[in-house]
């Protein structure tokens, strides 16, 4: 699936073991979005000419050349992934960080914002920041995903409890509110 | 507007599609055309007239000096052909990503799925890429590759045999194996309209040999293989062609768009391609 | 049954997908739409005096709307194509009649040249996509991954189209995980067919055996 990160465009996949991959959304032949390929087994496969790379991001199959090894320079760009309490996360440099902990919450759904992730902390009175804890009933929780300056993605999580259409409902509003549409 | 990309001939229209003046653009110009007393004329935003050609059932025009007439087809002139008009298709893409894309085979698998190919039969035979200096075009000859349906009426795959002819920056001929007339060949071509570097107004046009198939059929054929190339054209990145080596990876299946993007770069072909600033 | 087609009508499209996941063959006559606007012509508005694309012709029966074929195919041939109930389904096909206004001419203006209001023909686009996104979003906390239920409609069949054709005018689909989510559950069922601008889900067939 295509993602944005700061300007970045992402493809974002998971391999049939279930590890999630963090690509840049560019295959190295002809520039093609990958986000617009399909997965088999554990390599994604471009869907203009089928190249397949592999979990590290290497090119190991040309369907053109089926008897070729493709040479090792031929790989996607790769970015550090990881999955934790049903929030996939991305890091465009290395860290050492881990992702923060978002445990006993439950995702809900993501919602994209048009409007800087800046703008959509400050409507709930925070500090940007990759969480923003809302401090509601149902300790609704966004993770907050930055993709340019007129645009973000508010991963929402909630109390496994919470009833997620009202969860879902209430961000929709919010939403319309941050947007400036009549709510 | 450099002279190398101003003094071709481009497309601008189907001449059974205009009738009164029409509004278009060519190269990021405004330009006028219509058809007033049984001739076709364009004019620039200046109202200037410039110059025009009639040719495969399309209106050619110039906003430069072309120093060569229009580049001609023979074989499509041959007698018992029908000339298929297939209107046109917009793709916000390079002009040059939309030739480089007709000149591929090696995406019919996975692109034209079951029509033009299908795993496993995915490997690029090597075939021959030239130059052709005295004519100044690109040609791809020998080129085989296997396709799953090659007639409504046919059983089966065959191999089927194409050559590519690169005649001017922005247009394509592909010569096609022809199943009901061997040793013939069906002419498939793709004109390019650039209206500007990153959209362009694409004009597919057939002269085949097939009494047979209704006129709807065979337009629907080609607008199907377009369609199904414009979701592709339309998410490449850069939308420009990159000319110089670096940027994307070619391999052996590759030769004519290798041969095609030095030509351009050699001609001074600059329009719609992503030139590294020196 | 004959259907008049246009391979690139996303209301054509319908018919052609809803019939092939029900197993119906059609004899599929191409009609020139784009250039030869043969759907004006003589003899196709002596069939469909509206002059527009599809029509579906079973025996004495002539349908000009596509919902109307969508329901004519499913109550034939399986009825539980039609829904529970008509007030969960019925909505939606007006809804598709929506899309078809908004995010269906924006392609028709994109691919074909037609005039339209492009910039507002998107944003009404936009604004369905998201209605949908939100409904989709909780059908699926029910349990549920289609429009109407937990199993496919001539609901989704109506919707499917135009949504799965959006990028064509210009309208990205990447704001939307559950409406992916959603057409990539119709783009599963079996029968499933393709049509120029929806490729194939290639993850669907065995890889092919490596040589190497």
């Amino acid at each position: 699936m295509p993602g944005r990160i700061d300007g970045q465009d992402i493809a974002i996949w998971r391999g049939a073991s279930g590890q999630v991959h963090a690509w840049g959304d560019r295959c190295p032949h002809r520039g093609m979005r990958l986000s617009h390929g399909f997965v088999r087994g554990e390599t994604l496969a471009c869907i203009y000419h089928g190249w397949q790379y592999d979990a590290d991001g290497g090119c190991d199959h040309i369907p053109a050349h089926p008897n070729l090894v493709p040479p090792k320079t031929i790989c996607a760009t790769t970015y550090s992934c990881a999955e934790s309490d049903d929030v996939i996360w991305v890091a465009l440099r290395p860290t050492d960080e881990k992702c923060p902990s978002l445990a006993g919450l439950r995702g809900v759904r993501s919602l994209t914002i048009d409007a800087a992730a800046e703008q959509v902390a400050s409507h709930f009175g925070q500090a940007v920041n990759a969480i923003l804890r809302l401090g509601t009933a149902d300790n609704i929780t966004l993770a907050l995903q930055p993709m340019d300056a007129d645009h973000c993605t508010a991963h929402a999580l909630s109390d496994a409890r919470a009833d997620r259409t009202d969860v879902s409902r209430w961000l929709e509003h919010q939403r319309r509110v941050i947007e400036g549409q009549p709510a | 507007m450099t002279p190398e990309v101003a003094n071709h001939w481009y497309p601008v229209g189907m001449c059974s599609g205009i009738h009164g003046a029409q509004a278009t653009q060519l190269l990021g110009q405004s330009i006028t055309l219509g058809k007033t007393g049984g001739q076709f004329w364009v004019r620039d935003a200046g109202g200037k007239a410039l110059p025009v050609i009639e040719r495969f059932g399309h209106l050619w025009t110039s906003p430069g000096q072309p120093n060569r007439d229009l580049f001609t087809i023979p074989e499509a002139e041959t007698p018992g052909r029908r000339l298929v008009d297939c209107g046109s298709v917009r793709v916000k893409c390079s002009p040059l990503r939309a030739v480089e894309n007709f000149l591929d085979i090696a995406h019919f698998p996975f692109v034209h799925t079951d029509i033009l190919g299908a795993e496993p039969h995915t490997e690029v035979e090597r075939y021959d890429v030239d130059i052709r200096e005295e004519v100044d075009e690109v040609w791809a000859t020998k080129v085989k590759f296997f396709q799953p349906q090659a007639a409504k009426s046919a059983e089966g795959g065959i191999t089927t045999e194409y050559m590519y002819r690169v005649p001017a920056p922005t247009c394509a001929v592909l010569y096609k194996t022809c199943p009901p007339r061997p040793g013939e060949w069906d002419v498939i071509t793709l004109f390019v309209q650039p209206l500007t570097e990153e959209l362009c107004e694409v004009w597919p046009w057939m002269a085949l040999y097939d009494d047979d198939t209704p006129m709807a059929d065979l337009v629907s054929f080609q607008q199907m293989i377009f369609m199904q190339d414009r979701s592709i054209l339309e998410n490449q990145i850069p939308r420009k062609l990159p000319l110089d080596p670096g940027m994307e990876v070619p391999t052996q299946a590759d030769l004519t768009s290798i041969a095609y993007r030095r030509w351009l770069k050699r001609t001074g072909y600059t329009y719609g391609a992503q030139v590294v600033a020196a | 049954m004959i259907l008049y087609d246009y391979v690139l009508s996303a209301s054509c499209y319908k018919v052609r997908l809803m019939a092939a996941l029900l197993g119906v063959r059609l004899e599929v006559k191409a009609v020139n739409f784009h250039p030869a606007r043969d759907h004006k012509s003589a003899e196709m508005l002596r069939l469909n005096p509206q002059g527009t694309l599809p029509v579906l012709v079973d025996g004495d029966l002539v349908l000009t709307q596509s919902a109307n074929m969508l329901r004519h195919l499913a109550r034939q041939n399986a009825p539980q194509w039609l829904g529970e109930a008509s007030g969960q389904i019925d909505p939606w096909l007006d809804f598709a009649g929506e899309l078809n206004a908004s995010l269906g001419m924006a392609r028709l203006h994109d691919v074909l040249g037609f005039d339209a209001d492009i910039v507002q023909v998107r944003r009404d686009g936009i604004r369905q996509l998201r209605k949908m996104e939100a409904h989709l979003a909780e059908q699926r906390f029910a349990g549920m991954g289609f429009l109407a239920g937990v199993a496919p409609t001539i609901a989704d069949i109506a919707c499917f189209p135009n949504t799965a054709l959006a990028p064509d005018g210009g309208v990205s689909l990447d704001p939307y995980p559950s409406i992916r989510l959603w057409m990539r559950a119709i783009r599963s069922v079996p029968g499933f067919v393709e049509m120029p601008g929806i490729h194939r889900l290639h993850e669907l067939a065995p890889a092919p055996e490596r040589s190497r």
